[in-house]
């Protein structure tokens, strides 16, 4: 049992790909420059953070503030907050594509497992640096951003059994330091989202090391172009401010930073406890993909369901986006049309796949005996290159 | 021979592995213990809770005192759907250096055209036409307005319609869009849109000499 688990680990450990380094012939395409861009953006991110803590002021006094003084006042300030929040923004567009991509083409598949699962992890790890990030402006966005994530924890403990243990308070409190959002929730979302990217960094740096693997391969044409649009965009689209955070106030409608606001329109949609639980399953489901998708090839045509269920989902958090940025829900409405809609689109994924495989056995029982194994073999293999 | 011995070696070492790494594992696991003690918040609610429990409940234990506080006299509230907002202080010791920290509760204080039965007002014994809500929103503790013009809550608040007999000011949150009734004659409050799991938490309030004075807020919800 442990030999297998750690055979299992050590070849997956090998195959290691984390920033599509290992797909060096294919950089004509620029879908496989994506973990390349992933690598690069982070670095920009690092390096801005760190200059942006030599103004920046911890407190729920002096946050906005020292903010809108790196903003207006200190040379090229406004450079440097444009480089960190749009280059954040870069890594979690090209970290979701990258996803979005190694999900259609099934690079998830075996040998690649363990990649996947620590590039999903890495995304969520992402977003949460991303919500404790915003809320160090102590704008209104970001404070009620905050109190919304971490009210959700607390319905957890409407769970039968583990809600017993006060475990969605546990959560709330240990990132609320204390009973409401205040100063202990500031100094623990700056410690987060600092601590997370420099840990992640730490482990990255040993697993260049110890893969020797090159670790940049963006040609200078590439770089230059990333770089020129950080800039650009931080110029055109200065960073936003907003207002001063108001506990007494809550401003409609309530948004957050991009990649959240589908989540948003979906907990408008359910009742508390699961809107705590939904996404909780869905980061579940794309952890156990590779081991829940047994189909034999990674073409998207090869495996129907998981094709139909990747679509949905991408249709889903564009629609939901587009809904609450129009403040578009009928409450009374909504929820019944996507629930039917959802239980439709699986049963056509489910019945696609039927067909598939009906028509997969069908080939094969008309093949001679020996041919279909070589071709199930061969086919692997040239199919990943498109 | 040989093989014989190699095995007896491989099960001592085997052996001495364990006997090693137990002691090992304990002062490892007495040195992250205490680590543990950095998540829990260096706030705490105090009263209402049993110290050292891990963690304070954050739906029970809010302490619902404070100053009495005068929010409003009798005759400013006079015409049915007027409105008064206010905000109401609740004070909770803690371990900070000064010993206490006041939290707010925004309230809104309501003159109903008809009486209804509010738990706030003589704890629901007698009937009222004036209620006073907590602001704080029961889904996820935004703090949400009273819209006296329901017109309003159709176009801002998710094109909720409400149904003739409930066409007056409503509670509209501007999160997820839950929407109250004030009004409710059986339930001041009940939800009528939206995903709240509850009515709006209530103040308890005394009429004294034509005043309107609140002393104590329904315990629970998020400050
Ligand atoms: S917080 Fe009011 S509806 Fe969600």
């Amino acid at each position: 049992m442990w030999e297998r688990l750690r055979e299992w680990f050590s070849e997956r450990k090998q195959k290691l790909d984390l920033f599509d380094e290992t797909n060096v012939e294919r950089y004509d395409n620029p879908l496989y420059l994506l973990g390349q861009i992933v690598y690069f953006s982070w670095i920009v991110v690092i390096a801005s953070g760190v200059l942006l803590m030599i103004w920046y002021e911890p407190t729920t006094h002096g946050a906005y503030n020292s903010i809108l003084r790196i903003q207006h006042e200190i040379p090229l300030g406004w450079l440097i907050r444009g480089m960190h929040k749009y280059g954040a923004d870069m890594l979690i567009i090209a970290i979701t594509l990258r996803i979005y991509r190694m999900y259609f083409l099934g690079e998830y598949k075996r040998p690649n497992e363990l990649s996947w699962m620590i590039l999903f992890g890495s995304l969520v790890l992402a977003m949460i640096s991303g919500l404790t990030g915003y809320l160090l402006i102590w704008n209104q966005r970001a404070f009620w951003a905050a109190k919304v994530v971490l009210t959700v924890a607390v319905y957890l403990d409407q769970l039968p059994l583990i809600g017993q243990t006060r475990f969605g308070s546990a959560i709330a409190f240990a990132f609320l330091g204390g009973p409401a959002e205040g100063q202990g929730t500031l100094t623990r979302f700056y410690a987060i989202h600092f601590g997370i990217s420099v840990l992640l960094l730490i482990l990255v740096e040993l697993y260049f090391l110890f893969t020797r693997r090159k670790r940049f391969n963006l040609s200078p044409t590439a770089l230059v172009i990333l770089l020129v649009m950080l800039v650009v965009t931080s110029w055109i689209f200065p960073a936003e401010m907003g207002r001063r955070a108001d506990p007494n106030r809550t401003p409609l409608p309530i948004l957050s930073d991009w990649y959240f606001l589908a989540l948003y329109q979906y907990v408008k949609y359910t009742p508390p406890l699961w809107a705590g639980l939904g996404p909780g399953l869905l980061i579940a489901y794309g952890m156990l993909v590779p081991f829940l998708d047994r189909s034999k090839g990674r073409r998207p045509s090869e495996r129907p369901f998981f094709t139909v269920v990747g679509i949905m989902a991408l249709t889903y958090f564009l629609v939901f986006t587009a809904l609450i940025l129009f403040n578009i829900a009928v409450i009374g409405r909504d929820p019944h049309i996507v629930l039917v809609l959802t239980a439709l689109t699986l049963t056509l994924g489910f019945v696609l796949e039927v067909r598939y495989r009906r028509k997969v056995r069908a080939a094969e029982a008309a093949m001679p005996r020996p041919a279909p194994r070589a071709a199930v073999a061969a086919r692997p293999a040239p199919s990943s290159g498109a | 021979m040989a093989e014989e011995q190699k095995a007896k070696d491989v099960n001592r070492r085997t052996f001495l592995q364990v006997v090693a790494s137990i002691p090992a594992l304990g002062a490892l696991a007495a040195f992250a213990a205490p680590l543990l003690r950095y998540l829990k918040p260096n706030l705490d609610p105090g009263l209402g809770v049993p110290q050292g429990r891990f963690p304070p409940d954050l739906i029970e234990g809010d302490l619902p005192r404070g100053e009495p506080l005068p929010i409003a006299r009798v005759e400013e509230l006079s015409e049915p759907w007027s409105s008064k907002f206010f905000v109401f202080t609740q004070k909770y010791p803690q371990y900070t250096p000064e010993q206490a920290r006041a939290f707010t509760v925004p309230g809104v204080a309501i003159k109903l055209p008809w009486k209804v039965r509010f738990p706030g007002y003589r704890e629901g014994k007698e009937p009222t036409d004036i209620v006073v809500f907590s602001r704080i929103c029961p889904h996820l503790g935004c703090i949400f307005n009273y819209v006296p013009d329901w017109r309003e809550i159709t176009a801002g608040y998710g094109g909720y319609m409400p149904p003739p007999e409930r066409r007056h000011g409503l509670l509209g949150c501007p999160c997820h869009l839950s929407i109250y009734d004030p009004a409710d004659r059986d339930l001041p409050g009940r939800v009528l849109s939206g995903p709240a799991p509850r009515p709006p938490r209530y103040f308890v309030y005394e009429v004294r000499n034509e005043v309107i004075v609140v002393t104590a807020v329904e315990p629970g919800g998020i400050a």
